[in-house]
């Protein structure tokens, strides 16, 4: 104890007081990791948000069901119900139907309602009514003795205003029609998921309202305690054909397992901030090492030991850790107001649909973030803490100052750093372990690390070859710049691996982003074509579920525009834990107006083969994450029927919420069941004509004899929707980016104030020797321009090899998608001298520094 | 440049520097009157914080007095531009310090060529004349080393190499021996005594030590920022 207090006194008397002398270089770096732990915590905090939303609505539906019947793609019949609920080894078993609908009239946004049977499904799901007037005991029960009854959630009843016993009109694909609210959830339980934007109603009501008479989406079941496989088996074995039985977790899990997916690459693009800011944390307690040393060594001189200066240094980096992480605290919960939002409209837009009403603070997460912080600060300040440790009691004796001009290692750490950057060939044909890119990401920071290993060499370089060239482009302040730059060593080094990450992750990322946005756009407009898509009402949050009615095919098919009719049924179903649809549609029409963006197989004899109807083609992702590929048996369970095709090739597809198996639909109808039309896409046959005018007036004609009942949009606007998607997307990705380099620029503005501070005695002597001022700010100046060009160039190299291990390693490993590679030549010649300009305005804090302390103190005795 | 015979040099009336430390106040020296004519070898004295290095800070033109006047080879200090300044310090003075005061990165050639570069020489002009000096020092073979490879002596020999290049009037030394053995020590005195004999320059030196006292031409002792009349005692 009398220890850890001397060591806090000496901690405060020898680093504290000296932090507060520096404290505009202390605050620079402070904001830096505060910033770095803020987007961090931030990212973390907000896919978190989404994850529990996932989790808990899931979890809410489920309630205590221990197995699931369901007839995958497709519905169960009612009559199952009572065979199954008369089983020895079932306890209880529950109906149910659910599916979205809309408010009509008020805004589109649908809400979830959830078909019961409210006696049956008591031992499965807890809710009941919020206590209010009117109340009477078993009010639920006019569930079942009234039609159209509901019970409204609480967010939805705030929302839309409506109290017990007034009427709401709903909208499904087939109808609208009016409700009677019986009362509202008391918020607890399954009230709670979908954040309450959810209503009940009876399950006789649900099949009135969706037409959907017989049929129910799943059966709940508890079972009796103690089942043993053979009594699953024996349930198995009394259930229809396509009729399966899972866990309800398996759903929760595949879509779990999405959304951390997303995080961990949310987190890893976060940390990047976090990893630059360590940069500045180096910079600074080096600069403290280095320019202590003759303090150190009289602290040495007066008993201190190697083990305490060590300590004191690493203490710097875990202050700095700690006040960063403190003051990240409040830049977080600015940041997190526009991250909560965006992450979760992201979640839903590409992997499942989550209602993240406001932000719940997860212990483990802050632990997390609090301690990633502190770590990667004491990992800064540990190799300044050694440096420190060997300073030796015998400089004390010494009144010349020590300088760090030795000879440097420079080449052995470059070849290191070369050999690193060698490795990255090998980790990034490793495959992912577990749908982590665990070997893109080692390989990532073998990159990082071995590009900073070369940045003292390349600076050495850069000095030697540019020096005399120098001095004709800008004079004697130009040629110091570069004979310093030459010599300085790992402290400029530092500084500029700071800068090749930040630009590096600039160049891989605009080149990933506009690699993905360019194949994105040839698959819209090849493999998303047509004119115009008309499928059911909430079709797409539907998950295509409700076919279009046998009328609306007949007026389709009939119509006097001139169009080709492409009609599609799209299955949501799971490969194990893999999510994927199963699309079948009139490839022949298709394919005379759209083609596939091709991976592998044959594709003129895999065309001839799909449109006969002798195998599937799938998706890259699909291929990737089931790990079937050409040649392999597609084997899946599709409503009644087994279906059961080879593979017979691989196309790229940008769709989000897993992969897609296409077979032809007329085959299918054919070889296995009718699928019926879930949706059609319509090609106008005459190209020549005012295509936008033509949509609008087959629009027009489709709504005069359909009436509201289809969902429509345009194929352009279709596109643009996918585009504006994607671009939305990377919004949050732009701006990790952009505060990664905010941290870069602060790791050239300390950087260069530390350079300036510590080499005071020299500027001071150029000043003594005939310097003017404007001689020694141009060579500072000059020296950042130096470093910049080295860090631009590097990063731009390092960005290059990042961009191909994002485009093929990362996104493969992690989504399952590859893109087409493309620089965007545009974007860089643009912006990287914009970068360079940024770069450059940093240095002008530390080129305000020169002179605070007067030349005239090169001659105060000592 | 040169300045003729018998010609006073520095002039300075009732030259005061007073430093402020917060909020108190610090004098550095205090009226102080002097006359020093060309080719003069003074060895300014004094204990420390008497005012010496002040002293020489303002002569060098790197700093500027608090009041009084302060003339230096024709040049009025006081109400020199921050340029004229410059050129002041390029053309007219060379400055030796205690510390040596080399750059690490440059080699001990480039140290001594830097003045006359900055001054907008050409380096093929310079370079002959700096190794004549290095030559003349006893560092021929030590041009291309790097300042951390020399010993104290050399260090001390490079900054007067250095101080001469820009071929200046007066050599301003601050403590010139106070890092070295007293060998090296001698030896510097020696030099910077030879220059003053053989070079006809006006040399000052700061120093504590007696070395130089043998070859003074002219001591000034301070005390407390003034100068004294007492005989030194350091």
């Amino acid at each position: 104890m009398r220890s850890l207090v001397f060591f806090l006194r000496l901690f405060s008397w020898f680093s504290l007081r000296h932090i507060g002398k520096h404290w505009f270089q202390a605050m620079l770096v402070l904001f830096g990791i505060a910033l770095g732990a803020a987007v961090f915590t931030s990212v973390r905090l907000s896919v978190h948000a989404s994850l529990r939303s996932f989790t808990s609505s899931m979890n809410h539906i489920a309630g205590r069901t221990e197995k699931v019947l369901a007839r995958p793609g497709g519905f169960l019949p009612e009559s199952l119900v009572s065979a199954i609920i008369n089983h020895p080894s079932v306890r209880n078993a529950s109906p149910m139907l659910s599916g979205y609908v809309q408010h009509f009239g008020a805004d589109k946004e649908p809400f979830l309602l959830i078909g019961i049977d409210p006696i049956l499904d008591r031992p499965f799901r807890s809710w009941q009514i919020a206590k209010g007037k009117p109340r009477k005991v078993g009010m639920w029960l006019d569930l079942l003795k009234e039609p159209y009854t509901l019970i409204l959630g609480g967010a939805l009843a705030r929302q839309y205003g409506y109290a017990p016993g007034e009427k709401i009109k709903l909208e499904h694909s087939r109808q609208t029609v009016d409700f009677r609210i019986v009362g509202v959830l008391a918020p607890e339980n399954l009230a709670l998921a979908e954040g309450g934007r959810l209503a009940l109603t009876d399950i006789a009501t649900f099949q009135e309202f969706t037409g959907l008479y017989g049929k129910i989406d799943r059966i709940d079941l508890r079972l009796q305690p103690e089942q043993t496989a053979e009594n699953f088996q024996n349930i198995v074995s009394t259930l229809p054909p396509g009729v399966i039985m899972s866990s309800p977790s398996e759903r929760r899990e595949s879509g779990q397992a999405m959304i951390r997916a997303y995080q961990l690459n949310l987190s890893i693009l976060s940390f990047a901030s976090l990893f630059v800011g360590m940069f500045l944390v180096y910079s600074l307690v080096a600069l403290n090492a280095a320019s202590r040393r003759h303090e150190l060594a009289i602290l040495r001189s007066t008993g201190a030991s190697a083990r305490l200066l060590f300590l004191i240094f690493l203490a710097q980096g875990t202050v700095f850790g700690l006040a960063g992480w403190l003051l990240a605290i409040p830049i977080s919960s600015f940041l997190i107001k526009y991250l909560l939002h965006g992450v979760s409209q992201t979640i839903s837009t590409l992997f499942v649909r989550v209602t993240v009403e406001q932000l719940s603070l997860n212990s483990w997460e802050i632990f997390l973030s609090f301690m990633v912080t502190i770590f990667i600060s004491v990992l800064a300040a540990y190799l300044p803490a050694r440096e420190a440790m060997q300073v030796s009691p015998k400089e004390a004796l010494s009144i010349a100052e020590h300088s760090e001009q030795a000879d440097k290692p420079t080449l052995r750490l470059a070849g290191l750093g070369i050999f690193f950057i060698v490795l990255v060939w090998p980790l990034s044909k490793l495959p992912g372990y577990a749908g982590v890119p665990l070997p893109g990401y080692i390989a990532t920071l073998l990159l990082f690390t071995g590009f900073a290993m070369l940045s003292p060499w390349i600076l050495e370089q850069l000095g030697k070859a540019l020096a005399p060239k120098l001095r004709r482009l800008g004079g004697m302040p130009a040629y110091l710049a570069g004979r310093y730059i030459r010599g300085s060593g790992n402290r400029t080094a530092i500084s500029v691996g700071a800068l090749i990450t930040a630009v590096a992750l600039f160049v891989s990322l605009v080149i990933m982003i506009h690699s993905f946005r360019q194949t994105v756009q040839l698959w819209a407009y090849q493999t998303v074509s047509g004119d115009l898509f008309a499928t059911t009402k909430m079709g797409e949050v539907n998950q295509f579920r409700y076919p279009l009615s046998p009328e609306v095919i007949r007026t389709l098919t009939t119509l006097d525009a001139p169009v080709d009719l492409v009609p599609n049924r799209r299955y949501f179903l799971n490969y194990g834990k893999f999510p994927y649809e199963f699309e079948l549609l009139d490839v022949v029409t298709f394919l005379r107006y759209g083609s596939y963006v091709w991976l592998k197989g044959p594709s003129e004899t895999a065309i001839h083969r799909l449109i006969s109807g002798d195998g599937v083609i799938v998706s890259e992702v699909f291929s990737n994450r089931t790990g079937l590929t050409v040649g392999d048996l597609f084997r899946a369970q599709i409503e009644t029927s087994l279906v059961e095709l080879p593979i017979l090739g691989v196309v790229r597809d940008y769709r989000t919420q897993g992969g897609v198996v296409f077979y032809a639909m007329p085959h299918f109808k054919r070889r296995f069941h009718d699928p019926k039309w879930g949706g059609v896409r319509f090609f106008l046959r005459n190209r020549n004509q005012n295509l936008d005018a033509a949509v609008v007036s087959l629009r027009r004609e489709i709504i005069e004899k359909c009436g509201d009942q289809l969902g429509m949009i345009s194929g352009k606007e279709l596109r643009q929707s996918i585009l504006k998607v994607f671009d939305e997307t990377f919004a949050i990705t732009t701006i990790l980016l952009f505060i990664a380099f905010v941290i870069a620029a602060l790791g050239i503005t300390t950087t260069l104030a530390v350079l300036v501070l510590e080499r005071t005695s020299q500027l001071n002597t150029l000043y003594a020797v005939g310097a003017s001022f404007g001689q020694i700010r141009r060579m500072i100046f000059w020296e950042s321009i130096l470093m910049v060009i080295a860090g631009e160039t590097a990063g731009f190299l390092c960005g290059l090899i990042l961009s191909y291990l994002l485009v093929f390693v990362i996104n493969r490993q992690s989504f399952g998608w590859t893109f087409l590679y493309g620089l965007d030549l545009k974007a860089l010649v643009f912006s990287l001298p914009l970068i360079i300009l940024t770069a450059l305005m940093a240095a002008l804090p530390a080129i305000r520094l020169v002179f605070r302390q007067p030349p005239a103190m090169l001659l105060r005795e000592r | 440049m040169r300045v003729s015979e018998k010609k006073t040099v520095i002039e300075t009336k009732a030259l005061t520097r007073i430093y402020s430390l917060g909020d108190s106040e610090v004098i550095g020296i205090s009226s102080i009157n002097l006359e020093i004519a060309a080719r003069e070898l003074v060895v300014l004295k004094g204990n420390s914080g008497s005012g010496k290095s002040t002293l020489l800070s303002l002569l060098s033109g790197l700093d500027r007095p608090t009041s009084g006047e302060l003339k230096v080879a024709g040049h009025d200090l006081i109400k020199a531009p921050e340029e004229q300044l410059t050129r002041f310090r390029r053309e007219v003075v060379g400055m030796v310090f205690q510390n040596f005061n080399l750059l690490p990165t440059l080699s001990v050639l480039e140290n001594v060529c830097l003045p006359a570069l900055l001054a907008g020489g050409w380096p093929e002009k310079i370079e002959p004349k700096a190794i004549d000096l290095l030559q003349w020092l006893g560092l021929g073979d030590r041009m291309a080393h790097q300042p951390a490879q020399l010993s104290g002596g050399e260090m001390q020999r490079t900054a007067i190499a250095r101080a001469l290049i820009n071929d200046p009037a007066i050599i301003l030394a601050d403590e010139p021996t106070g890092n070295l053995d007293s060998r090296n020590g001698q030896l510097v005195i020696q030099l910077l005594a030879e220059l003053h004999r053989t070079r006809e320059r006006t040399v000052i030196i700061a120093t504590h030590s007696n070395l130089a006292d043998a070859f003074a031409t002219m001591e000034i002792c301070l005390k407390d920022g003034m100068i004294t009349d007492t005989t030194c005692e350091v």
